[in-house]
């Protein structure tokens, strides 16, 4: 395994071919090793983390009681439209924009969080923090974001 | 002379990988659930999945960027690197010709804004690169019979 000056090491592309798989494979298992001591060392949660549930807009129609909509898209896509009654809590201005959101939920209150589309994934992050930070469950990501939204204004 | 500065070369590149490697990797073994949601945002594997690689691959980032300093590892952490940042441009390659609007999940998760995937795209590629580099330089040594300068 090792090189070495002997001519061995010389022997050409075969040997080094093997010394790189038995360097790679070592590397691997040492890297799987320290993978499941980190794994074990870690403090359990009491809840595994899980993705928040999906709800279309027609699904949030038929909800009774209070819906509390959050916006994930950054600033300006908010101030240009959002959702009537949408707070915005784009994930770069957190801290400023959290309390807000508190001020505005009750408990009982579903959080519906979207942002652009189903392309995008700042809905899904607001909506994990949301659930880890604030430990509230019923919390939701739009299918299809805003773009789904305006489909639904249209006649 | 021309020898010397290709070592000087070689050890710089080889300082800024490995640093690269071990910084990203221990920012993602430092919150494996953060980085396993930014896995899970690529829409490749299912989120089982995505745990696993979460749990392993922020080690292995660290693992063959520390073993580039150790001769019996270099070639192989040369060549794990190499492959790993081919794997992760082709991941955000195919990111950006689906056009998701996700953040790259390269260091770790971060609330602290996020880059441009095709600047992420951009850097896996330079590593790529300099992997490759590392790798040729150590087959070029000695070590593994190639002529002495």
């Amino acid at each position: 395994m090792p090189p070495s000056s002997s001519p061995e090491a010389g022997r050409g592309g075969r040997s080094v071919f093997f010394c790189a798989l038995r360097q790679s494979g070592a590397l691997l298992v040492l890297a799987l090793v320290a993978a499941l001591l980190a794994a074990a060392l870690r403090p359990a949660r009491a809840v595994e983390e899980s993705a928040p549930p999906e709800v279309t807009w027609a699904q949030v129609g038929r909800w009774t009681g209070r819906v509390l909509f959050v916006d994930a898209r950054d600033e300006a896509a908010y101030r240009r439209r959002h959702i009537p009654g949408a707070l915005s809590m784009d994930e770069s201005h957190w801290e400023t924009e959290l309390p807000e959101f508190i001020q505005a939920w009750h408990p009982g209150a579903r959080v519906v969080v979207y942002c652009d589309s189903e392309a995008c994934d700042a809905s899904d992050a607001v909506a994990r923090r949301l659930r880890r930070e604030l430990g509230i469950e019923e919390v939701y990501v739009l299918k299809g974001g805003w773009a789904s939204w305006l489909a639904a204004q249209k006649p | 002379m021309a020898g010397r500065a290709e070592t000087l070369i070689a050890g710089a590149v080889r300082l800024v990988v490995s640093a690269v490697f071990v910084y990203a990797g221990i920012g993602k073994a430092l919150d494996p659930a953060g980085f396993a949601t930014a896995v899970s945002h690529y829409r490749l594997v299912p989120e089982v999945i995505a745990a696993v690689v979460a749990a392993y691959l922020p080690w292995l980032e660290v693992v063959c960027g520390l073993g580039l300093w150790w001769r019996r590892t270099r070639l192989g952490a040369a060549n794990l690197l190499l492959l790993l940042s081919l794997l992760f441009a082709a991941v955000i390659a195919s990111a950006l010709v689906r056009h998701l609007d996700i953040a790259c999940g390269c260091f770790g998760s971060t609330s602290a804004g996020r880059s441009l995937l095709g600047f992420d795209l951009a850097r896996s590629l330079v590593l790529a690169l300099a992997a490759a580099y590392l790798l040729r330089v150590e087959l070029s040594s000695p070590d593994w019979g190639a002529p002495a300068p």
